[in-house]
């Protein structure tokens, strides 16, 4: 999906949750309660919602450009979520800003996943969960996770920022029915 | 060797139950697992694990009944599963009972893929969320 298209999105109306900082653990563990208990009255569909967000919200954490100290003296990876309430879906979106050098690799990487059926897919987290934590590669697993829970491809842009950097955009469509 | 009991909590993070019992060999995990510190949480049960099966040697019954746990924690619980089938290789007497909420196809593709990634046999075990 083209940035401008996923902008329009933002900028129009259905925002029913966004933050823009740094995604410390204490921000993940108050918006992913606040979500769990009350996006919706379907619990189920909230924990879908909640799955997504951790998994994504955790690459935002550990591979965002710009790192912020927070309270706790973490170095936590700044960045933007922003979640839309649409008739049929909620729309799940997070930004942050990456290295320049990094965007080619990341538009493979979710290039990758949505090329998988769910077989495939399932496959593919099974050998990235093999790996050791930490290692190259296995930042995808929390991709991979989101697209299995969400059933729905990813959707991805990057916006030039400098030479140096870029803005990298993905959001996922989590269904209500 | 001392037994391992964690009460579990949903606060902030996510703390899964543990009742590791040596003297029964019955091990269960239950709850929700989303940590500040997944290694530091699952390392002693690693540890735990590796020392029964290599010194207590008796049965060992491996109860799950996680309805939620992160991609992070997922690697832990693959190690646990794979001391476990090289303990049953070894011939050890293993059963792996893993209870999940029916409804939640996502949990069941879990289990499926623990038995493909380990080659050990797990007893899946459905339940109904809303009446058990």
């Amino acid at each position: 999906m083209e940035s401008q298209s996923l902008f329009t999105r933002v900028t129009g109306k259905n925002v029913l949750m966004s933050f823009t900082g740094p995604f410390d653990t204490e921000v993940l563990s108050i918006f992913g309660k606040n979500i769990e208990n009350s996006i919706s009255k379907n619990l189920k569909l909230n924990k879908t919602i909640f799955k997504v967000f951790i998994e994504l919200a955790q690459n935002v954490s550990y591979y965002s450009l710009e790192k912020e100290m927070t309270k706790k003296g973490e170095h936590a990876g700044v960045g933007t979520f922003i979640i839309q309430d649409f008739k049929d879906y909620y729309y799940f979106i997070l930004g942050n800003p990456i290295d320049e050098k990094h965007e080619a690799i990341l538009r493979d990487k979710c290039s990758k996943i949505n090329s998988f059926d769910r077989e495939g897919l399932r496959a593919y987290k099974r050998e990235l969960r093999k790996l050791p934590p930490g290692e190259r590669g296995t930042g995808n697993i929390g991709l991979v996770q989101a697209t299995l829970v969400s059933r729905n491809p990813l959707d991805y842009s990057f916006i030039e920022l400098n030479d140096k950097e870029a803005f990298y955009i993905v959001a996922v469509k989590i269904n209500k029915n | 060797m001392e037994n391992i009991s964690i009460e579990g909590s949903h606060t902030n993070f996510f703390v899964p139950s543990v009742d590791f019992n040596f003297e029964t060999g019955i091990c269960i995990l239950s709850g929700e697992s989303f940590l500040e510190d997944t290694i530091e949480f699952y390392d002693p049960l690693v540890q735990w694990l590796e020392e029964y099966t290599s010194e207590i040697k008796k049965p060992i019954t491996f109860e799950i009944k996680l309805t939620y746990f992160n991609t992070s924690t997922s690697r832990s619980i693959l190690d646990l599963l794979n001391i476990l089938k090289e303990y049953e290789d070894d011939g050890g007497e293993v059963t792996v009972n893993w209870h999940y909420d029916e409804d939640d196809i996502d949990m069941e593709e879990d289990i499926e893929d623990y038995m493909l990634d380990t080659g050990l046999e797990i007893n899946m075990i459905p339940f109904d969320e809303d009446t058990d």
